[in-house]
């Protein structure tokens, strides 16, 4: 931008006096300092700039005196920049030529000395910065309402079911033959009633079951997102406006010694829990385990649903088989909801729980277990001979959940679950804006804080799609086709996977920002080596513009 | 003001952040505050309910505060010419949401007879009046979520703990305040850090009248703990407990890198007294030696949990929702839903059942998405 224009500019100030409550600050001076700025159209005092009355005054003033740039100098951004965009754009001004200068908390509150000064360097600076704004465009783009959920378990079968029942159409992705593979764990371990979720889902006029496909592909950004499928060694393609992902956790036996024959009811041997469920619904026992023992704790010191799992088994195993139950862990994992209520019922039904300081010793020999472990409440080293162990079992994600969050640039958590853009702010959203996670595959398996993600998940692709259209801040970021090199820095740390590369007529490639993926974070534009991306707003000239103001005065 | 206890949480970080929440709260707060779509009332008490699902008429009596919100500029000025000490109109936080002076009654000239209104003659806006008018106001909603949240054990009940009878004896919550105020923890009264510290856990969870773990107990010892272990590295921290609640996410690497630190004796002590010496002496059974030890310490942190709150029955009243066991508000389903008993009438966050921050912020979205279903939220068509 050539400095003529930038003297053409027709900045009005608006400086803020907090109702004469910076009284370190000598007004006055400071707006006298400021008038005299070329470019400067008018420097406007007011009291009370974040009322209506000072607000309304300050719109009418940009409107009637033909403003294109505002500097407000006032309290924090953090604050009042919403409310003080959102008035000038009702005066017409875009919403980016707007610049503010914090001159009370950062400022006459904190200093003492030339308070003054400082603020007046601090307007210099939003003056110079405003001066290089340009307009960015903000446009409503359409959204596909349809959405997508990859799996076909528990989670995603709700999910699906909720979606729908807020009127979106959805397609579930199940690479299985069968809907519900897996749901039965939930059903059994975590005292959930998922029976009748299936027939739900099959009867949905709105939920479309496609099975036996592989994700081959997926591109686009939120709102308009393009996935590949192969079905039958046949690849098509379909459009999505958000996706959901409930690819699930599957579980792993820590300690497996035993056989895993349809005999073992008649043998000792150590088991997982889902072999344990189908031994509880077998009919046709000859003998019932006189002991069964259940082990945790020993690797996994992450696992709700683990303890879930071992209450409910612990209970059932009671209630149909009788048999001794002795659990061992070294801590009773109670901080789910109604976890520490079955632990007490677990209790009174004859359960005896075992904590043990030091890893057990675990031996088979002579057709039964022998776990060896130092009691703590005893204080004394015990064997439990029993002839069922129900062993530790590993949660880890669902198989190619790894190759799948490959394909939408997701990141993975150390356990190799989906890693939630913020674990605080947004649960279910991934950092690719449009694509969200629930259940299992993101770590969560107990039901309730499943039941949370399920429900959250809604909102947030509601949210995006039910407006029908989104908003979208045209250009803000940018790469100059020109000076890019295609080095693919950008598309590497860009952490929303929003930059693809596009041959371009002529054949060469150069990167290019999606206007609706970009999260506006500016990390591309500073890691750039061609310094071929603008992030407007924080453009080179204008951050060098502000350093040069600082030193100037 | 809005947000809760959440608000007065400090950041738990030593040279890392240590994942605790707390500075998520103050951004929940400001999207909420400056959204266009929602409108927040203070001060108020909801007096009555009616009609049903879609179409509900909620009775409210506002009680507004001396200074309105809406016109208060946080410019300092009140506070300034204030004669009382401590001031008795001032910010209660400095990032109060909405950013809004308040004033105390009970530190007040004007309620002690005289005839002060310095605060008023200053204020630039006219925001601060004396005699407030109380009003009434009905509300025509589709649907009601009620998120009060939680009270904190008082730790009273448990006596023998020493809790309100011997300073050195604190709750987390006050561990958590003087960490927001000052910074470190202090000896009570002076301005030395204690050497030894003894967190007690499962006050007021799991016990004869709580069938319940309050879930975040655990977690906030523990980081409190590591803060006290990186500030002085010398001190010595001992944690009496059941069961360490170690499972979420992120939080075993966290326990991995942390606990070895801190001294583990499982159990719960049963009294704590106070030695001719000023310290603090715990009685407790080492399960582990399988005998009654007892061990000195300069502060002993009481690990209260998360109780449901006192005035829950009243508004279970108004609303016609059902209570649980525990005190908390009854769910339709027996897990952990958002749905009441009394379709349209939600539950988010603490006041359904004991959560950490994540947790409720989970439960608060998944109720709205309840609300949008009960409602039905228009799809636009594309375009």
């Amino acid at each position: 931008m050539d400095s003529k224009h930038d003297m053409e500019s027709r900045i009005g100030v608006f400086v803020c006096n907090c109702g004469e409550g910076m009284k370190n600050i000598d007004f006055d001076g400071l707006t006298e300092k400021v008038a005299g700025v070329p470019g400067v159209l008018s420097v406007t005092l007011s009291r009370d700039l974040c009322l209506d009355e000072g607000r309304e005054k300050m719109v009418s003033l940009t409107r009637d005196k033909g403003v294109d740039r505002v500097v407000i100098a006032a309290c924090s951004p953090d604050l009042k920049e919403d409310m003080f965009r959102q008035a000038l754009e009702s005066a017409g001004l875009n919403g980016n030529l707007i610049s503010m200068a914090n001159i009370r908390e950062q400022c006459s509150w904190v200093h003492d000395g030339d308070v003054t000064g400082k603020a007046a360097e601090l307007v210099m600076m939003a003056i110079e910065r405003a001066r290089l704004l340009n307009p960015v465009e903000r446009r409503r783009l359409p959204v596909n309402t349809d959405v997508l959920v990859i799996g076909g378990g528990f989670s995603a079968m709700s999910t699906a079911l909720r979606l729908s029942g807020v009127g979106l159409r959805t397609t579930m992705l199940v690479r299985e033959p069968v809907l519900g593979a897996g749901s039965g764990e939930m059903e059994h371990l975590q005292g959930v009633d998922a029976g009748w979720i299936m027939a739900a889902v099959e009867k949905e006029p709105m939920i479309d079951v496609l099975t036996c496909v592989q994700m081959i592909g997926a591109e686009g950004e939120p709102g308009n997102l393009t996935v590949k499928v192969m079905k039958d060694g046949v690849e098509s393609s379909r459009q999505f406006g958000a996706i959901v992902l409930a690819t699930g956790f599957r579980t792993e036996l820590l300690v497996d010694r035993g056989s895993t024959d349809d005999d073992v009811i008649a043998g000792p041997s150590i088991v997982s829990q889902e072999r344990l469920r189908c031994m509880l619904d077998s009919s046709s026992l000859d003998s019932r385990p006189a002991v069964v023992g259940f082990l945790s704790d020993l690797a996994d010191e992450d696992s709700r649903f683990a303890t879930l799992a071992t209450l409910n088994s612990a209970l059932a195993v009671k209630a149909r088989w009788g048999s001794e139950v002795y659990v061992l862990c070294r801590d009773v994992k109670v901080d789910s909801e109604g976890a520490e209520r079955l632990y007490r019922r677990a209790r009174e039904c004859g359960v005896v729980f075992v904590k043990y300081d030091s890893a057990p010793r675990i031996a088979l020999e002579d057709g039964i277990v022998t776990v060896e472990a130092r009691d703590v409440f005893v204080g004394e080293e015990m064997i439990l001979a029993c002839d069922l162990l129900v062993g530790e079992e590993l949660l880890s994600p669902g198989e190619g959940a790894e190759a799948l969050g490959c394909l939408f640039g997701l990141r993975l958590d150390s356990g190799g679950f989906y890693q939630d853009e913020n674990v605080h702010l947004y649960p279910v959203s991934s950092e690719r804006k449009g694509v969200f996670f629930v259940g299992g595959c993101r770590g969560n398996a107990d039901i309730t804080r499943v039941q949370a993600d399920i429900a959250s998940v809604v909102t947030r692709v509601c949210g995006l799609l039910c407006p029908g259209s989104l908003q979208v801040d045209m250009e803000r970021v940018k790469v100059d086709p020109q000076k890019c090199v295609a080095c693919l820095t950008c598309i590497r740390v860009c952490p929303h996977g929003a930059i693809r590369l596009v041959r371009e007529e002529g054949g060469t490639d150069v990167a290019v920002v999606s206007d609706s993926g970009c999260d506006a974070c500016g990390v591309c534009a500073a890691i750039c080596p061609a310094k071929a991306i603008e992030f407007q707003g924080y453009r080179d000239d204008e951050l060098l513009a502000q350093i040069r103001a600082a030193g100037a005065l | 003001m809005v947000g809760g206890h959440a608000a007065s949480f400090p950041c738990k970080a030593t040279d890392v952040c240590v994942g605790c929440s707390a500075c998520v709260v103050s951004d929940k707060i400001r999207e909420a505050v400056n959204h266009p779509g929602i409108r927040i009332l203070t001060g108020c008490t909801i007096s009555g309910l009616s009609g049903v699902k879609g179409n509900f008429l909620v009775k409210i009596a506002q009680e507004p505060g001396h200074v309105d919100a809406g016109r208060c500029i946080a410019c300092g000025l009140c506070t300034e010419v204030c004669p009382t000490d401590p001031k008795a109109i001032c910010l209660p936080q400095a990032d109060a949401a909405p950013l809004a002076h308040s004033l105390d009654e009970g530190l007040c000239l004007r309620w002690d007879g005289k005839k002060c209104e310095l605060c008023r003659g200053v204020c630039p806006t006219g925001a601060i009046e004396f005699d407030r008018n109380c009003h009434e106001e009905e509300l025509r909603v589709g649907a009601v979520v009620v998120a009060t949240g939680f009270q904190v054990f008082d730790a009273r009940e448990k006596g023998s703990l020493g809790y309100g009878r011997y300073p050195g004896v604190m709750s987390g919550l006050d561990v958590e305040n003087v960490f927001r105020r000052q910074g470190t923890l202090r000896l009570p009264g002076g301005d030395e850090e204690p050497d030894r510290i003894a967190f007690i856990q499962c006050v007021g969870s799991r016990d004869e009248s709580h069938s319940y773990c309050s879930h975040v107990c655990c977690k906030y010892a523990m980081k409190l703990a590591a803060l006290i272990k990186h500030q002085r590295p010398e001190a010595r921290v001992t944690m009496f407990y059941i069961d360490l609640q170690t499972a979420g996410k992120g939080f075993a690497p966290f326990f991995e890198q942390y606990g070895e630190g801190i001294e583990f004796v499982r159990g719960v002590p049963v009294e704590v007294v106070q030695t001719e010496s000023g310290q603090l002496e715990v009685k407790f059974e080492d399960i582990s030696l399988g005998r009654v030890c007892r061990d000195t310490f300069d502060v002993v942190v009481l690990s209260v949990g998360i109780s449901p709150r006192g005035d829950s029955w009243d508004l279970a009243r108004v609303l016609g929702i059902d209570m649980a066991e525990d005190g908390f508000f009854d769910t339709a389903t027996p897990v952990g839903s958002n749905e009441t008993t009394v379709s349209g009438i939600l539950l988010a966050g603490t006041c359904q059942g004991p959560k950490d921050i994540p947790d409720s912020v989970a439960h608060g979205i998944a109720a709205a998405s309840k609300a949008m279903e009960l409602l039905g939220m228009p799809v636009q068509a594309d375009g």
